[in-house]
């Protein structure tokens, strides 16, 4: 392939991504959330594109952080993994072999999951510390015990749901992978041109459901947000995020719904991105419709707390499998 | 805690701000493995020694600073002042001004739990429900707008009877019959669709339960103690609500789900007796100002606000009140708010506390400084 031609095709589906992942916050919130909510709510540009802007151009503020610089790099590096995702999604990228496979998604997807590790461990926010109340006053219950940041429990958190949350992803992931006999995206996206989406099979439609919950999960959005959940950790990791570093945060989430939309086309419809074909419309449509199906399963749920968060995850994990068994079948 | 000694070895702080708290209290909260072992809440963020101000203020203008002491009950507040110098000076106020005193608090009971609701939504992580429950409240609202003039504190009761701006003429009795209408029809389509989500009811049933006997010994109050089995409402002891027909609501279970659903149930109690209230409602004058100020000892007096029993003591010295003392329903039910977490998740625990209707602004009532240098305390 042409490699001038190869550079344009990776470069304009990237920025293509970018700015359409710019809009999609703003149509999650807008168009359902806040119409099922009964409100106005925020206008569409405001939560992915002028939220992001508005925050470069405000101050920064150094975290209370041990190590405030990787603590705000962390941001960043989430966006290149997920921009690392969509890059090798891209079929001129399918040349670099491994890299365009299942095992380095899985693996920039890890890199995902775990910087929250990372910010929840790296942040020490006022919520949790700066108490004016000493605790050895009269009548303190129980006087010098170590104290938790909510952050450091948003941490704990995030290694559970390396545990056991990101299952159902990972296993809807290689349906495709067992149907086309292959990790390598170039032969998934080939076998899906001879013999059919995925999609339109059973495997294809227990693992896609499998796949939608995992997305959820993934994005912490409601009644998945144990990560974030208001009702206890706040923010969690995001809590001490300012001015750039913030911005990256709603860049990454967006970046993100854009990236695994992108994903699932490639892996469940044979239709990787590229700017160069038609084909991205469907892309761009699986990375609008993704986001509206979960602002309006998220809009009538109830924050999960571990009892309800366990066996959804069991299930799901257990229809990824029964997905995957039927597969091979 | 079953009797036996634990050893709890971490900390996790809540507060004073945090975002499922909508007023600042301190939480401490004990835990092993993300669930609850024991709790500590603090008050005293808030404190602005209302009662001090109070003191040796002329009763009419001491009456209207209680209306300060909480943003969500104020009207109750000034109406249980007022009540106390009425007692001490033998006022007795027109039929008509009872009437109108009655509707206003029930409208405020309405808001109120409807607060409640939205902000059990809200920590329970439906944003969804707690919109459209702030959508209603709004309607209440506008209501205590149209009679009293103010959204927040409407300032109706005065010794005597009310203020005469508040009195009702038809149109705002039309309206007030619309917009209950309204009220209860929401309610019922949200009462409906709320009980019968089962991934609602997985969250809220059988969480932070507080039994009878708990809630008698922590001496709760309010709806927090009849969602426990426990039939005890003030309104059926005060003369002014004797003839108005309502239920006392009870619920058994005690947990997140019977006091989300005793608020539900109290909202059509309260609809119902404004109705009353509206199609009884006496003519004639709403203040009656031939009474004479004279001293009086300590005036005690009790009223049912939204959240329990609220109190009210003063005694009045040339005009002016002395001693004044207000306890608010909130403080009695602190101790089940701290009881109610143990033994479940974290992110039960702020559900645990909001179940009992926190209102920590206008428990902070009196402050302690401590030196912790030498200890001494003032």
């Amino acid at each position: 392939m042409d490699p001038s031609y190869s550079a344009v095709t990776v470069l304009g589906t990237v920025i293509l991504g970018l700015l359409v992942s710019l809009w999609l916050p703003g149509i999650e919130r807008k168009f359902v959330h806040a119409r099922i909510q009964q409100r106005i709510g925020p206008p569409v540009s405001s939560p992915g594109l002028m939220a992001a802007l508005k925050f470069f151009y405000k101050k920064t503020v150094r975290p209370s952080s041990p190590l405030p610089r990787l603590y705000n790099s962390l941001p960043i590096v989430g966006f290149i993994s997920a921009l690392l995702i969509l890059l090798f999604l891209i079929p001129p990228m399918y040349t670099l072999g491994a890299l365009a496979s299942l095992v380095a998604i899985v693996g920039f997807l890890k890199i995902e999951e775990v910087i929250y590790v990372f910010m929840g461990s790296l942040s020490r926010s006022v919520m949790s510390m700066g108490m004016p109340f000493p605790d050895l006053a009269r009548g303190a219950k129980h006087p010098d015990l170590q104290r938790y940041f909510l952050e450091d429990l948003s941490s704990m958190r995030a290694f559970r749901l390396i545990a056991f949350g990101s299952f159902p992803i990972y296993i809807a992931l290689f349906v495709p992978a067992v149907m086309s006999g292959s990790i390598f995206l170039k032969d998934i996206v080939a076998y899906q041109a001879v013999h059919g989406p995925v999609l339109f099979t059973l495997a294809g439609v227990v693992g896609a459901v499998v796949f939608f919950i995992g997305y959820m999960i993934l994005l912490n959005e409601y009644p998945f947000a144990i990560l974030k959940t208001k009702a206890d950790v706040i923010e969690g990791p995001y809590m001490e995020y300012a001015a750039r570093y913030r911005a990256f945060v709603y860049i990454t989430r967006g970046f993100l719904m854009f990236t695994l939309g992108c994903l699932f086309s490639v892996l469940f419809l044979g239709v990787p991105p590229n700017i160069l074909s038609w084909g991205i419309l469907v892309n761009i449509a699986v990375a609008a419709v993704f986001p509206i199906l979960m602002a309006i399963f998220s809009a009538f749920a109830p924050v999960f707390t571990f009892k309800q968060f366990y066996p959804v995850t069991a299930a799901a994990s257990v229809l990824g499998v029964l997905a995957l068994v039927t597969a091979f079948v | 805690m079953d009797g036996k000694e634990e050893i709890i070895e971490t900390e996790i702080a809540m507060g004073p701000v945090h975002s499922a708290a909508i007023e600042p209290y301190r939480v401490r909260l004990f835990v092993e493995d993300e669930i609850v072992r024991d709790a500590e809440i603090t008050v005293g963020v808030n404190h602005r020694g209302i009662e001090r101000i109070m003191e040796g203020l002329p009763v009419e203008k001491a009456n209207s600073l209680t209306e300060k002491v909480c943003g969500i009950c104020s009207g109750v507040h000034l109406w249980n002042s007022v009540l106390v110098a009425e007692k001490g000076l033998g006022v007795e106020i027109p039929e008509r001004a009872s009437y109108i005193r009655i509707i206003i608090g029930e409208l405020e009971r309405l808001h109120s739990h409807l607060l409640y609701l939205a902000h059990g939504n809200e920590v329970l992580g439906h944003e969804t429900f707690s919109m459209r429950l702030f959508y209603i409240r709004e309607t209440v609202m506008e209501l205590l707008r149209l009679i009293g003039g103010n959204r927040v504190q409407y300032g109706v009761p005065i010794i005597g009877g009310i203020r005469p701006r508040a009195d009702l003429d038809e149109m705002k009795v039309q309206r007030i019959r619309e917009g209950i209408d309204l009220i209860e029809e929401k309610v019922e389509a949200f009462a409906e669709r709320f009980t019968s989500d089962p991934m609602i009811m997985s969250r809220i049933t059988g969480v932070c339960p507080i039994s009878r006997k708990d809630a008698l010994r922590l001496h709760v109050t309010g709806p927090t103690l009849r969602a426990t089995g426990v039939d005890l409402d003030i309104r059926r002891e005060m003369p002014c609500y004797d003839p108005f027909e309502f239920e006392v609501i009870t619920q058994d279970e005690g947990d997140v789900r019977a006091n989300l659903l005793m608020r539900v149930l109290e909202i059509f109690e309260s609809v119902k007796i404004i109705r009353q209230a509206l199609r009884d409602l006496p003519g004639g004058k709403v203040v009656d100002r031939s009474w004479e100020m004279q001293d009086t000892g300590i005036i005690k007096s009790y009223v049912e606000a939204p959240r329990g029993r609220l109190y009210h003591s003063y005694a009045i010295e040339d005009g002016r009140v002395r001693g004044s003392v207000i306890r608010t329903p909130s403080m009695s039910n602190i101790g089940a708010m701290q009881y109610a977490c143990i033994g479940h998740h974290i992110t039960d625990a702020q559900l645990g506390i909001v179940q009992c209707d926190p209102c920590f602004t206008c428990t902070d009532r009196a402050i302690e400084i401590v030196d912790l240098s030498d200890n001494p305390r003032r």
